[in-house]
């Protein structure tokens, strides 16, 4: 009973609660720490059939139909609609794309300024996803709502037509400049307008005096900044069709970019092959086919009669006199631009300072001589260029004097704290001045470009041009010899002036000026590589030039700049092989015409730049290498000490073994010994210093070398046995290939000499003298020896006793090395153990009484027990040769002393397995010998 | 025994037994030999069919003979220096030669000196026409190779110096040999160099077609007359034959795993100097330093015939035996005149007197109107553009354009000889 009750007390256990105490929460109370937020519903649930809406329900059809709403709000809103649905389906702009452009190019010219910033977003977004062959049909249409927007007479249509025009130069550049002719009038009616008194007398003053600048007080911007604006659209414009004329002509001189580049490179890519691949790949050559079965488009052939002008570039600019009537009525309304401007900049006239410009003026002066080249570069065909050259000078050279010459080198003003202020303001509400500040040093720069581009030729009558070209070559002289870093393309302007200038004005002292100015720009220390290059291609260019320009053939700035070249490229080392290889295409240009500058200058550092440790030669890549090597061919005299180094550089492996080959014919070619001399040139080398450079490329090693290889321990060279006379250094298998290679082309180029007999006297007397006394031999220098003595032997010459005694011990030496190599690793070694067999071989059974020596030198009784089956190896390997049993048989009787002692020696145990092959292979030899004796009897 | 249809002509440097000797191609047979002096390297020609012209090694003078009369020297031709390279044009109305850093351009029919080329930066290696006459090209030991048109080349104003049509400069060391093939200015120029390439290019364009990197350099180049080998003749004594159209016949594939045509000629023991194929295309003739010319067949790439020599081979060719040749009381049929040893600007004057009358289609007296070479070059022109469209099919009509302008070629060589024949008989006669 009061065990229950227990429970029960303890079912319902009282909660005490106490003053100040927090009340323990109920178990049942509820959690209300939660919070709660509204979902709304704004869109419809219903789905469009299609799916493909955008976050409103609105379907594209929708969307477009709204764009015909007469409020603008909405036509913004479905424009917006568009950009956010054609984001989420690419497909739909595929599908739609002609209504879209049609609609969207419509609301151009709508009255509500915000709905024509969208239009322009969609399309910039459209014409970024849409390539421009698939926009090509739509084209007509897009320039057509484009010319009623810039000529719309609303202002602000025009200046937003500014903005499409932006979007259309950025995408669709090629489209654009396809048809320039509406544009272009376009062009010029949104700066000025056409006089209505001179539109009757066009005939008579043809001078585009029809047309006159135009102010529009109403625009919110003034004149100046609304000008500035169109004339930028109009430089790139202009850009544009000049970019996208068929190029004519590799070298059209003034492109801004690639004048100095590497272009010239053809329309046809050549085949380049190797013979090696040649012979061994299947595919065959298909010159013709590569070529064409027609003459090809850069032919200067005109084989056929032009196509009708006016298919390609549109109808206005395909014609000379088109561009030059065009240009006539723009020029004009440039000079009034330009002029107007300078006198808004400074309106006191005060002369002292008229040559500060503020940024505006500056930029608009700018971009009014960005016009004036780009004009100059719109004649369609390189001979008209000229002929607009000339007009341009004719015409307006006395305007361009007066007006852009007068202060000539401009400065910038320094705009006073207050006005900056202003300044930000106004550039905040102006946009449509992207990147729009212009240095005064590259306004200075194409003025002269421009102002360069007019002068001429001089020696006809016109009266020279030096007194306005003056001020223009102090300024570009100033400009490089001021030590300032400029930016690339300043440079190459300035370097496309001075080009210019150095090539119209034939005289040799404004020559020697400027080439001194850039010069000194050259020198600067740490120029990188791109504008190093621009210079190096300046110069080469220049030089190549020369022919004909007698001013800069004798140009002594040159001449220095040529002189330096070795000098640079031994400096640069390896440390820039892409400037080293440009270094080299200059100096091979100059050495092939033989410029005595460089011939010198190369002469002198030949020692350097040939280093075998750290030249040029052998840290460069190897396409520079082999420039080098051709360089060595025009070398008017090669020194001992050169040849000496270019041994080294054969045989030290740094150049690949086809290199050292060329190298090597290239030095025969220049010996008197070669026998290939067109016409009168003077050797280089005595003949002397030739054999003495074939020989010691023969041996491989220099004495040094073989002087510490005598005294090195027995670690790295074999032990000499009485198998192997010699200790033999085994030299690593890439030396040893690389330099059985080198003996090929040497032993030709022995073989070649002329009389072999005294060849080989002379390569005895070598062996003899510096060779036979050495202990410790390479085995590559043995191999080596034996192959040359071999093929160089004349029969009717007999070798001396000395050679005779080296020979037969490297034979041997080299056998026994044979059998050691046969066992360890056959696989690796086997190009190494062919070569060395072959030239054993070859040495013995070409040079008489060699073998006998071997044999003879064979002590059975001094070898060990180990030896024996090593020395029985070597006499099967003879015996088993066809073509030495021939060569064995007259020493029968020594062979079989030999063979005799063997078995002598060998009696002890069982009869090894090497011993029976030997006795087989002497018993097979000597049979079939007595057979043919036998044989020859019975005949 | 009938006339030979094709010849070796063939001269080393030694001499010791002929100057020049005249091989059978077939027999390999000695038919005749030219004596006196000897010939340096590329400078053997055939001017005309009448004579053979060979500059004299190492000296300042040009051997002429007759082609009739072996033994002796019809005239000796001196030059300002010594001459390096010498060739003939086809139609043989000019001799170009080049010494040392220039070339030299005479015309034949009066002997004048008609201008001198100074392009060149080094010595001249070698000088080639195409064949029809209308371009040269020159090789030099500057790496370069110049095309030059002979129409802008004779006829100039003295304020212009010629230039040339294109400049080939890719090879990196001396150019050794030039070949022009066929098809004149269409033509296909190979030219080979020390630097282990063989390049070839086109005429028309100066655009290189191909190139070819090989393990010993070039010393010599021909093309066969189909053009479809590029034979190239090593330092090395061995000649490279490289296919230049791949037959893709896939019977013959299988039982010749080499056939793709890319193989070595192996027997010369020193440089391959020159290479020459015969008009069939079936024999090759090379000549090398180790004084041997040899004959091989093409197509078994075999020798068939070595013919020693007493010295180096200068010159070996193989040329159509000229018409005169074996008749030995021919007469060519034009006398050579004395060639001029300078440039003829000055000597105007002198002709006047001796009431010669100087011929040069001098552009100064009707500045507009086209001279005659230039029409003949825009006649041209249109005949190639003609051909170039019958070729490629583009229509009827062009027919019809092709027989008038043959019509009108037929008047202008009519025009052309009768010019010919009055200054033949007029001009230089009194002079011999």
């Amino acid at each position: 009973m009061a065990k229950s009750k227990k429970k029960r007390q303890h079912d319902f256990q009282k909660v005490k609660l106490k003053v100040g105490k927090t009340k323990p929460k109920a178990n049942n109370a509820t959690n209300t720490n939660f919070r709660t937020k509204g979902i709304h519903l704004t869109e419809q649930l219903k789905r469009d059939e299609s799916g493909l809406t955008t976050h409103r329900k609105l379907s594209i059809q929708d969307l477009l139909s709204q764009l015909h709403h007469y409020s603008g709000s909405v036509k913004q809103s479905a424009l917006v609609g568009l950009k956010e649905l054609l984001t989420l389906h690419p497909s739909q702009l595929e599908e739609h794309l002609s209504r879209l452009l049609s609609e969207v190019a419509a609301v151009f010219t709508d009255k509500d300024a915000n709905v024509r910033l969208a239009a322009t977003r969609l399309l910039r977004f459209i014409s970024q996803c849409v390539p421009a062959d698939r926009a090509a049909p739509f084209f007509p249409l897009l320039s057509a709502h484009l010319s009623c927007a810039m000529t719309h007479i609303e202002a602000g249509i025009q200046e937003d037509a500014m903005k499409v025009l932006d979007v259309l130069l950025e995408h669709y550049p090629a489209l654009l400049a396809a048809r320039p002719a509406l544009l272009l009038t376009n062009f010029l009616e949104l700066i000025s307008h056409r006089r209505s008194g001179g539109g009757a007398r066009k005939g008579q003053e043809a001078k585009g005096s029809s047309w006159s600048l135009s102010v529009n007080p109403n625009r919110a911007l003034t004149g100046q900044q609304w000008r500035l604006t169109v004339l930028l659209r109009l430089g790139r414009f202009l850009q544009a069709v000049v970019e996208e004329r068929p190029v004519e002509e590799g070298n059209a001189p003034g492109p801004t970019e690639g004048l100095f580049g590497a272009s010239g490179e053809g329309g046809l890519t050549p085949l380049d092959l190797n013979w090696e691949e040649l012979t061994y790949s299947k595919a065959g050559v298909q010159v013709y086919e590569n070529s064409g079965a027609k003459p090809a488009p850069h032919s200067t052939f005109k084989l056929r009669p032009e196509v009708d002008p006016g298919t390609g570039v549109g109808e206005e600019l395909g014609s000379p006199e088109a561009v030059q009537s065009f240009a006539a009525t723009l020029v004009p309304l440039l000079l009034e631009v330009w002029v107007e401007a300078s006198t808004n900049d400074s309106p006191w006239g005060a002369s002292d300072n008229s040559h500060l410009l503020t940024q505006d003026t500056m930029t608009l002066m700018y971009q009014v001589l960005t016009i004036l080249q780009l004009l100059r570069r719109l004649a369609p065909q390189k001979e008209h260029q000229d002929t607009l050259d000339a007009w341009f000078r004719n015409e307006y050279l006395g305007h361009f004097k007066q007006h852009f010459m007068k202060n000539f080198p401009y400065g910038a003003q320094d705009a006073p704290r207050f006005k900056r202020k202003v300044d930000l303001k106004r550039s905040k509400q102006l946009p449509v001045i992207p990147g729009a500040t212009v240095e005064p040093l590259a306004l200075n720069v194409m003025l002269c470009q421009v102002m360069v581009s007019l002068s001429q030729r001089q020696g006809h009558d016109q009266e020279p041009d030096a007194d306005w070209l003056m001020p223009l070559r102090a300024f570009v002289k100033e400009t490089l010899s001021s030590g300032a870093k400029l930016s690339n393309r300043y440079l190459h302007t300035l370097l496309d002036t001075v080009w210019k200038m150095v090539l119209t004005q034939k005289s040799r002292a404004v020559t020697e000026d400027l080439l001194l100015a850039v010069n000194v720009y050259y020198q600067q220390r740490n120029l990188n590589l791109q504008t190093r290059t621009l210079l190096l291609s300046f110069y080469s260019r220049l030089y190549l030039q020369e022919q004909g320009h007698a001013h800069i053939a004798r140009s002594k700035m040159l001449g220095r700049w040529l002189a330096a070249l070795p000098v640079q490229l031994a400096q640069l080392g390896h440390r820039n092989p892409a400037l080293s290889s440009h270094l080299l295409l200059a100096m091979q240009a100059a050495a092939s015409r033989g410029n005595k500058d460089l011939l010198n200058s190369l002469q002198a550092n030949a020692c350097r730049l040939y280093d075998p440790q750290e030249g040029s030669v052998v840290l460069l890549p190897a396409d520079s290498q082999q420039r080098l090597v051709q360089l060595l061919y025009f070398l008017p005299a090669m020194s001992q000490a050169l040849l000496a180094n270019l041994s080294r550089c054969c045989t030290a492996g740094r150049i690949s073994a086809g290199l050292a080959a060329s190298l090597i014919r290239i030095i025969h070619l220049r010996s008197s010994l070669s026998g290939w001399a067109a016409g009168t040139q003077e050797v280089a080398l005595h003949d002397v210093d030739y054999i003495s450079f074939l020989f010691s490329t023969l041996t491989g090693f220099s004495s040094d070398e073989l002087a510490t290889l005598q005294e090195a321990g027995d670690d790295s060279v074999l032990p000499p046995s009485p198998l192997s006379p010699l200790s033999l250094y085994p030299t690593p298998l890439e030396q040893f290939t690389h330099h059985w290679d080198v003996v090929e082309e040497v032993c030709h180029c022995l073989e070649s000499l002329g009389s072999r007999s005294q060849c080989f006297d002379i390569l005895q007397n070598g062996v003899c003298n510096y060779l036979s006394s050495l202990v410790v031999v390479p085995d590559s220098m043995a191999a080596g020896l034996l192959r040359a003595v071999a093929r160089l032997l004349d029969l009717s010459f007999l070798p001396s006793e000395t050679l005779l005694r080296f020979l037969s011990h490297c034979c041997l030496s080299l056998l026994s090395l044979l059998g050691t190599l046969q066992q360890d690793a056959p696989s690796d070694t086997n190009h190494k153990r062919e070569a060395i067999w072959g030239a054993c071989v070859s040495a013995l059974s070409s040079v008489p009484r060699l073998l006998r020596l071997v044999l003879q030198s064979l002590h059975v009784g001094d070898l060990c027990e180990e030896e024996l089956p090593q020395l029985g190896q070597i006499l099967s390997m003879l015996l088993q040769h066809a073509a030495l049993r021939n060569h064995l048989l007259p020493n029968s009787t020594l062979l079989q002393h030999v063979i005799q002692d063997l078995t002598r020696y060998c009696r002890g145990e069982t009869r090894e397995q090497w011993l029976t092959d030997l006795l087989y292979c002497y018993s097979v030899t000597m049979a079939s010998h007595r057979g043919n004796v036998a044989l020859r009897d019975i005949y | 025994m009938s006339a030979p249809m094709e010849i070796i002509l063939s001269t080393d440097s030694g001499a010791q037994l002929w100057n020049c000797a005249v091989f059978e191609l077939h027999s390999g047979t000695n038919l005749l030999s030219y004596r006196g002096g000897n010939t340096s390297a590329r400078s053997l020609t055939v001017l005309n069919g009448e004579y053979i012209l060979g500059a004299q090694l190492g000296k300042n003078f040009i051997n002429v003979w007759e082609i009739q009369r072996k033994d002796q020297l019809q005239q000796k031709i001196v030059c300002p220096g010594i001459v390096t390279c010498l060739t003939a044009s086809p139609n043989g109305l000019y001799l170009v030669a080049g010494i040392s850093e220039s070339i030299y351009l005479w015309e034949v029919s009066t002997g004048n000196l008609l201008a001198i080329l100074s392009r060149h930066y080094q010595d001249l290696t070698c000088l080639r026409f195409t064949d029809d006459s209308s371009h040269f090209v020159s090789g030099g030991k500057d790496n370069l190779a110049l095309i030059w048109s002979l129409a802008s080349v004779v006829q100039l104003d003295p304020s212009h110096s010629p230039e040339p049509r294109h400049v080939l400069s890719r090879h990196s060391l001396p150019i050794t040999d030039i070949h022009c093939g066929l098809m004149g200015p269409q033509a296909r120029v190979a030219t080979a160099s020390l630097d282990q390439t063989v390049k070839l290019w086109e005429i028309s364009s100066g655009e290189l077609l191909l190139s070819v990197l090989f393990d010993v350099g070039i010393m010599s180049v021909t093309l066969d007359p189909c053009e479809y080998y590029l034979f190239c003749g090593g330092s090395d004594g061995g000649i490279f034959q490289v296919s230049l159209c791949s037959q893709n016949l896939g019977r013959d594939k299988t039982f010749q795993s080499d056939s793709n045509g890319n193989q070595v000629f192996k027997g010369h023991r020193n440089l391959v100097t020159c290479l020459s194929v015969s008009m069939d295309g079936t024999l090759l003739v090379s000549g090398s330093q180790d004084d041997t010319v040899k004959l091989w067949d093409i197509q078994s790439k075999q020798s068939i015939r070595s013919i020693n020599h007493k010295g180096p081979i200068t010159n070996a060719v193989i040329i159509p035996a000229p018409a005169n040749m074996f008749l030995p009381d021919s007469r060519p049929s034009i006398p050579l005149p004395q060639f001029s040893r300078h440039l003829n600007h000055a000597d105007q004057m002198e002709g006047l007197e001796t009431g010669g009358m100087l011929l040069r289609l001098g552009p100064q007296p009707q500045a507009h109107e086209d001279s005659y070479l230039k029409k003949a070059d825009t006649l041209y022109s249109l005949m190639s553009a003609v051909t170039d469209k019958s070729v490629f099919g583009e229509g009827e009509n062009t027919k019809v354009r092709v027989s008038e302008l043959e019509e009108e070629m037929r008047t202008l060589k009519r025009i052309n000889k009768d010019l010919y024949d009055f200054s033949t008989q007029f001009l230089i006669k009194p002079h011999s």
